[in-house]
Parts: structure tokens; C-alpha cells; sequence
């Protein structure tokens, strides 16, 4: 996402601008970053027909979001493990073999394979997991193509991460907010901390904020950099975050700090909410949080009254046991406060109407209503498939001007675990079909030893992939892909905000590499429907979608880096909400339709484990890598060498280990190993768990899958019903209870280092 | 139109101002879009002291050299894997 414009008129004179020089022989690029998800605008200088340099924006309203992440790039993406090639697998699944084969002799195999199993158990039989935010996106195209086929059973880390927040937030105002950073007064941060190198651009937004006078409220069991930076940090529980949230709305409520007029016009379900909320007294949330009381109390006047304050998404509270009443509790929060849609506060922008968004591009309205109901995880855990997100097809006709909106690609999805049990034969049809591109999905989901199986069941799998990663060792072919380097891209926001950004080719994609649209585009030709993706380039998909602004793609690209709507704001004044009442939902209609308790609430722990005395939060990674990538880097290896746990003194000795320890972190589900790091910035009995490691270096194929069996956290990640958020059906990462046991014999130990041990917890 | 109505009508129009500016701005091609540039680059300069977008691995990137990363990208360079 963009940095905020951080302008006020009042403080324009005497400007000085300078463009930055290049040296000769240099040509520069715009480009948006896609080593990770938030999407900085960024310069790639090109010498001799490569990108030699990325470096940040010369644009004021982007400067100085890049990472070291984007900076290493062109060598992470010139590393000569690079898949050039179309691969087919040899000998049997997992092998680790493969040969060179020709894009035409792949699809042509994959076509017939797939038209096979689609004959013999059905469209939904095929399913594909990808992350368009990872991947730099495939447009909605994929989407587009099942939609047509008639499968409903697309899967995305979304699932667990910002989309599920996304369709979550629609039960209660019918979009996905954004803060407001450059005018909000408070900003709340729960478990989120962008930094420097991870997530620039929020990082460089919440400095930015507070630089100007804007309080941090920061909600996290880890000391973390940002909590050290906070004008108030609750150290709450892992987990604990919908307890919380009730012990704020339990304040506001009561010392009647909530906007009166806001809640009497425009929602519904204040007294229930009321009730619900009476159940929280704070002596009940200080023992449900470890927070004290009078903190909680605090923290809540300070957000309730600086307003307009802000909450903006976080990874953590879409991970957990009661992720959707957590965020349905943010929602209601933002919605009492009177922060929705005002200046400052959290910003409901709908899309852009001069651009065809990816929503309208997948078509959703082509696949049969039949075969959405087949979409796997709708019957148990609907929030975010097409069974719980229906209902909105009228509102958000209504508000938005069109019936589809898949807000952060997370609406209308099928829910993973139900997925990977229909792929291991576990389920209520069989999945036998299974196509990943840019993404790791045996890392990237709960519950490992099930996906291993479900993949080892399949009569086909293909990947589209950049690297030999884990899942990819185990597919039948391996198409290679190109990067963000390599391709144009328009960039609209993960079809949540209006503003659109525009991303320059800036050299070839080297050997047989090809796009995300040229893959679509084969595969809709393999599966004998050209008419499906009938454009013939990516640029003309582009100009296609950017007609409604009377340009081309190639004159937008060269006229400006992002094109904007004009902002509005409080326009529910004019179209109401896009829930079916048109007010705020406090109460959710939707919810109660769906069989579910229209309130939020709070489940506990299960019964404790004396087996399994701490517990680990998993998630977390380390600010050279984004999720399961960028291992293969040498310079960003050397920053980090190895997986890291973090624990407290007290809680290492309790546990025998020490600093630079091989351990072994176990759970009812597996085991990972990682070298201890003894972190005084973390609480009592609390492991953090590194997210998505494996190493590239070692051994390929069943068996080591590079190292993922040993370093992967998904495989502690559980996804047995109580360790699963009912409504979406997503597991609980934080606060899993588990053990840590020295482990001897893995590899030199790391020497102590105290200097660690006064260090935030990253 | 109350007077909390009237703030925000305030707000929305001062927001659209800072959007037409920020997208000339990305222009930079008139003289109008470079003034707006200028403007812009001025309420967002932060005090050098202060400043908490500087670092190091970032503002002593020097880039790749081009003969290198084909070398590297052919092997010939490369540490396959780490350490
Ligand atoms: S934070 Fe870093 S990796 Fe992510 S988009 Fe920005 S520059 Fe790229």
C-alpha cells in the first residue's frame, strides 16, 4: 500500500526539488516492489538489459519506502537456482527429479490431465492456491478461468491473513476500511509491528504520525520496537485480543465515550451489543488479558477521545481461535467512536470506477450457484466463501456499483484445512487436481503432515514458480515464472482501496520465464476456452482495464505512477452501508442467517497440558525474508542464518536450554528445531516460533523437502476444531501450547550473545 | 448542513486538494506538476536529526554491477545455497 499523502497546505513555501541523477548508461524504471506484500513504489535502474539497482521513489508521497528486501532484488532473482525451464517430474511423486520439457508439451499434458479428472469428478475436483499479494498477482485471472471451468475451490493465504479481515469487516459495514494515517490522532497497533525492513510504508506512516503528535497505543505479549515506541503498551496474552477489545467497548460504553449520535442513526444492536458487552467487566478481561485494569481503562479513553483514531489491519487478529469475533469487536470499536468514513479516521474508499478491478475480472457471476455451494468449508465455516458472502451481492451493488467485490482477493474463497482434507480423500468429494503459483503452500496453511498428504494424493499437480521450493519438489510439472522486474503490472490495491498504480517492465524475463497472464492464458487455451482470457498481451488485458480513463496503459504508465479518486467522505450519508439493513451492523443479520451468534464472543483455552507447559505464537518472520522466500540470498542469509526461537531467561532455564542452543519446539502435531535466542524482551512461558523456514542448499524431494521437515512451523500448526475459528473455519497461531527440549547434535551451536538480550522482540 | 457536517465538507475539500496535488506531483512533467513536487517534498521534509527513514543498508546502496549478476546468474560466481 501507498504511504498516506502526508500533506497539509498550510506548510507549503519555498520548496526545493531536485531530480536524482543517473550515471550514463543507466535507465530508470518506475516500479512497485513485490519482494513482499505492502507494495512500495520503487526505482530499478537497468544497465546492459538488466536491473542493476532498485532503489526508493523519487516521488515525495512515496519516498523512502523500500526495504532491504527490495534493494537485494536483482541478485535474488538472478540467482542461477532460478527456474529457466518448463519441468516434468521423473519417477514418482517426491522424487526430486525432473527434465527440461517445452511450455507447449507441458500444457498440452496438463490440459488433457485436467479435462480427465474434471470429466470424472467434476469442475470442483480442480483446486489452485496462490497469493496475489506475493505473487505480484494474476489480475484475478485464475479466479476467472475456475469461474468458467465451475470450480469454487480457490484457496489463498488471504485466508489467514488480511482477505479473511477483509470479508469479516463486510458483516458489519460492507467494505474494508483503511486508516486514514496522515490526519488520525491515535493510532492502535494489535501484535502488528511494521519496521524498518518489514512493511516499510506502514512503518514510515506510523513514525510519520506520531512525529506529528499522534498517540501509539500498541497491544502485544512481546516488547516489541514498536511497543517500546508506544505512548501505551498492553502486554496482553498471545490470543487474548477479542477479551481485550470487550474490556475497551466495556469502558466506552459505560463512561458513555462512544459518538451518541452516530450510533443512534446509523447502527443496529447498541443494547445487544450493551449486554454482550456486560459480560466483560474488567476484573474478568485483566484475568482473561494479564492486563491491568486500570490500563485497559486507559488505553480505551485515550482511543474513545483522541479521535479520530485509527486501527489498522494486523496479521495476528486474523489468526486466531476467535478471529472473527476480533475483528468483528475492531469493526464495532471504529463504528461506536464514529471514526468510519471521517477524515482521520478509517476510510471506506470503494473502487475506482475509471479501472476494471480484479473482482470484475474473475467473473464470479458465471460460476452456477450449484457449484458455489459446493465450495468446500462453506457448510461448517462460511464467513469468507461464497455461502457467507452472497448476501452481500445487493448492498454492495447498491453502495459500490457492481454486485462482486473480493476485497484483499479474500471474499468468496474456500476455506484451506476443508480443502487439503477434500485433496487427502478426508473430505466430502474428492479434490485430485491441485495448481499453485507463487506460493509455498505446504508452509503456508496449518496443519503440514495433512497438505504433505493431500499433495502426495493427487493425480496432478502444477506449479508456477520462480524456485525449487518445498511444494514444488513434490509437483508434476513446475512452470517457470517471471518476476517484478520482468512484467508490467497494474497495481489496484489488492481491490480494497481506489487508488490505482502503474509498474514498468524493466527488463526480459530470462530463459523460458513467463507471466501469471500468459500461464491463465495457456491454461484457459489447453482447457479448449480461449474466449476466457481473450486478450493477446498484458498490455492489452491493461488497456482493457484502463479504458474507463480515457488512456492507454502505455500513456498512463508514462504520464504517472498512480492515479487516484477523488477521496469523499461520510458517503453512507448518501448510500447508506452495504450490509442489507444499510446501517451498521453491530448485531449481524448476516451472521445469524448463517446459523452463528450475530455477537462477538470469547472462547477460552482448552483445558491445559501439563505435556505442553508453554505456548508459541508462529507468523513472525525475520525482516530479510518474506514468508517462505528469499533463503536463497546470500546477503540476506547472512543477516539471518538460521531459524530463531525466542524465549525469556526464566523460561529458558525452566526449560534447560540456553543462548545459541539447538532446541526443538514440539506440539501434539510435530516438531521444529531452531537455535534459542534468549529475549528479555518476551514474557514469561511465551515462545515465538519463526515463520516459513526451510534451506534451499539442502536436500530436494520426499524425505528433507529441503529442510522444510525439520524447520517448517506449519507443521505445528493445528487445525482440530478447537484450535479453529468457527465462522472461517482459519486455525488459531497464537498461543498454541507447546514444549521446548535441548537438542544435541545439530550443527555448531551459535556462541551466546548478550547483546540480544535488551533487544525489542522482532 | 451542521457544523460538524460543515468540518468534514472542509476536510473532504482540503483532502482533494492534497490528492490533485500529490497526482501532479507524480506527473512531474509541467511546470505546475514540478511546483506541486516541490510543495509536497516540503511538508514532508523531516528534521535530518530526526529523520527515521534513514539506514544504512539503504542509503549506501550502490546496486549490482551488470557483468557481475550475469556471471553470477551463470553460476560462475555463486555460492549455490549459503555458506
Ligand atoms: S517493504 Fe521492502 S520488500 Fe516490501 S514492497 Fe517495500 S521494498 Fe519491497
Amino acid at each position: 500500500m501507498p504511504a498516506p499523502v502526508p500533506f497539509d497546505p498550510q506548510e507549503i513555501v519555498d520548496a526545493k526539488y531536485e531530480e536524482r541523477p543517473t550515471r550514463e548508461g543507466v535507465t530508470t524504471k518506475r516500479m512497485i516492489c513485490a519482494a513482499c506484500d505492502i507494495a512500495c513504489s520503487v526505482v530499478g535502474e537497468v544497465q546492459k538489459g538488466r536491473v542493476t539497482k532498485i532503489r526508493s521513489s523519487d516521488n515525495p508521497i512515496f519516498k523512502d519506502n523500500i526495504c532491504m528486501k527490495g534493494i537485494v532484488a536483482p541478485k535474488g532473482l538472478a540467482h542461477p537456482n532460478r527456474i529457466l525451464h518448463p519441468l516434468k517430474r521423473v519417477g514418482e511423486r517426491g522424487s526430486g527429479k525432473f527434465e527440461q520439457v517445452t511450455w507447449e508439451e507441458a500444457m498440452g499434458d496438463i490440459g488433457g490431465r485436467l479435462k480427465k479428472i474434471i470429466a470424472e469428478y467434476g469442475p470442483e475436483a480442480w483446486a489452485v492456491s496462490t497469493s496475489q499479494w506475493n505473487t505480484s498477482t494474476d489480475h484475478g485471472l485464475g479466479r476467472r478461468v475456475m469461474n468458467h471451468v465451475g470450480s469454487p475451490n480457490w484457496i489463498s493465504g488471504v485466508a489467514l491473513c488480511a482477505g479473511n479481515t477483509a470479508a469479516v469487516n463486510r458483516f458489519t459495514y460492507g467494505w474494508f476500511p483503511f486508516g486514514d494515517f496522515s490526519s488520525t490522532n491515535c493510532i492502535v497497533l494489535m501484535g502488528h509491528n511494521p519496521r524498518r525492513h518489514s512493511w516499510t510504508p506502514l512503518y514510515n506512516s506510523i513514525r510519520s504520525a506520531q512525529a506529528r503528535g499522534a498517540k501509539l497505543i500498541v497491544m502485544d505479549p512481546r516488547r516489541s520496537s514498536s511497543a517500546e515506541r508506544a505512548d501505551i503498551w498492553l502486554p496482553l496474552k498471545a490470543g487474548s485480543d477479542a477479551a481485550m477489545m470487550f474490556g475497551w467497548l466495556k469502558v466506552i460504553i459505560d463512561e458513555e465515550l462512544y459518538d451518541k449520535e452516530f450510533v443512534a442513526n446509523w447502527t443496529l444492536g447498541f443494547e445487544d451489543l450493551k449486554e454482550r458487552v456486560n459480560e466483560y467487566p474488567l476484573e474478568r478481561v485483566a484475568e482473561l488479558t494479564g492486563c491491568d485494569p486500570e490500563m485497559i481503562a486507559e488505553a480505551a479513553r485515550v482511543y474513545a477521545t483522541s479521535g479520530p483514531s485509527i486501527i489498522p489491519w494486523t496479521p495476528i487478529t486474523d489468526m486466531q481461535r476467535n478471529s472473527t469475533s476480533g475483528i468483528r469487536l475492531q469493526t464495532i470499536l471504529r463504528s461506536i467512536c464514529g471514526y468510519v468514513d471521517v477524515p482521520g479516521g478509517e476510510l471506506l474508499q470503494g473502487f475506482n470506477p475509471d479501472i476494471v478491478n480484479e473482482s470484475t475480472v474473475e467473473m464470479h457471476h458465471v460460476l452456477s450457484d450449484e457449484q458455489k455451494l459446493k465450495q468446500l468449508g462453506s457448510k461448517d465455516h462460511p464467513a469468507f466463501t461464497y455461502r457467507g458472502q452472497l448476501a452481500f451481492r445487493e448492498p454492495t451493488q447498491r453502495v459500490y456499483g457492481q454486485e462482486y467485490a473480493n476485497l484483499v482477493t479474500g471474499c468468496h474463497m474456500a476455506t484451506p484445512s476443508e480443502t487439503f482434507r477434500a485433496m487427502a480423500g478426508e473430505g466430502e468429494y474428492p479434490v485430485k487436481a491441485f495448481f499453485f503459483l507463487g506460493n509455498n503452500p505446504l508452509m503456508s496453511y496449518a496443519n503440514m503432515p495433512l497438505i504433505h498428504k493431500a499433495m502426495m494424493n493427487q493425480d496432478l499437480i502444477v506449479s508456477h514458480e520462480q524456485f525449487m521450493t518445498p511444494s514444488a519438489q513434490l509437483a508434476d510439472y513446475i512452470l517457470p515464472a517471471d518476476s517484478w522486474l520482468e512484467r508490467p503490472w497494474i497495481h489496484d490495491m489488492f481491490g480494497w482501496m481506489s487508488t490505482i498504480r502503474f509498474s514498468e517492465k524493466a527488463m526480459d524475463p530470462p530463459g523460458d520465464c513467463k507471466s501469471t497472464f500468459e500461464f491463465w492464458k495457456q491454461i484457459a487455451g489447453a482447457l479448449d476456452m480461449p474466449e476466457v482470457v481473450p486478450w493477446d498481451t498484458i498490455e492489452d488485458f491493461y488497456d482493457y482495464r484502463v479504458a474507463g480513463t480515457g488512456k492507454s496503459f502505455a500513456d498512463l504508465i508514462s504520464d504517472t505512477e498512480v492515479y487516484f479518486k477523488k477521496p469523499a467522505f461520510k458517503t453512507y450519508e448518501k448510500t447508506g452501508f452495504a450490509t442489507p439493513s444499510g446501517k451498521v451492523e453491530l448485531k449481524s443479520s448476516l451472521l445469524e442467517e448463517l446459523g452463528f451468534d450475530p455477537l462477538p464472543y470469547f472462547r477460552e483455552d482448552p483445558p491445559h497440558d501439563k505435556d505442553y507447559p508453554q505456548k508459541m505464537f508462529t507468523g513472525v518472520r525475520e525482516d530479510p525474508y518474506f514468508q517462505t522466500g528469499h533463503r536463497h540470498i546470500p546477503e540476506m542469509r547472512a543477516r539471518c542464518p538460521e531459524p530463531q526461537i525466542y524465549l525469556n531467561e526464566k523460561t529458558a532455564k525452566a526449560a534447560g536450554v540456553a543462548e545459541g542452543d539447538w532446541v526443538s519446539v514440539e506440539n501434539q502435531l510435530g516438531s521444529v528445531k531452531a537455535i534459542l535466542a534468549v529475549k528479555d524482551a518476551m514474557p514469561d512461558d511465551l515462545v515465538r516460533v519463526p515463520h516459513g523456514w526451510w534451506k534451499p542448499e539442502m536436500k530436494q524431494g520426499n524425505g528433507s523437502l529441503s529442510g522444510a521437515w525439520d524447520y517448517s512451523d506449519a507443521q505445528l500448526c493445528r487445525d482440530d476444531p478447537d484450535y479453529l475459528d468457527h465462522e472461517q473455519g482459519i486455525p488459531h497461531l497464537k498461543g498454541i501450547p507447546c514444549r521446548v527440549v535441548p537438542l544435541a547434535a545439530e550443527g555448531p551451536a551459535k556462541a551466546a550473545s548478550n547483546a540480544q538480550h535488551m533487544e525489542p522482540a522482532e | 448542513m451542521s457544523v460538524e457536517q460543515k468540518k468534514v465538507r472542509k476536510k473532504e475539500r482540503s483532502a482533494r486538494l492534497a490528492i490533485w496535488m500529490a497526482a501532479r506531483s507524480s506527473r512531474n512533467k509541467t511546470f505546475l506538476d514540478r511546483l506541486c513536487r516541490k510543495m509536497i517534498t516540503k511538508a514532508t521534509a523531516v528534521d535530518p536529526t530526526k529523520d527515521f527513514m534513514r539506514d544504512d543498508f539503504v542509503d549506501n546502496d550502490q546496486g549490482f554491477d551488470p557483468d557481475e549478476l550475469d556471471r553470477y546468474q551463470r553460476g560462475e560466481t555463486a555460492v549455490v545455497g549459503q555458506q
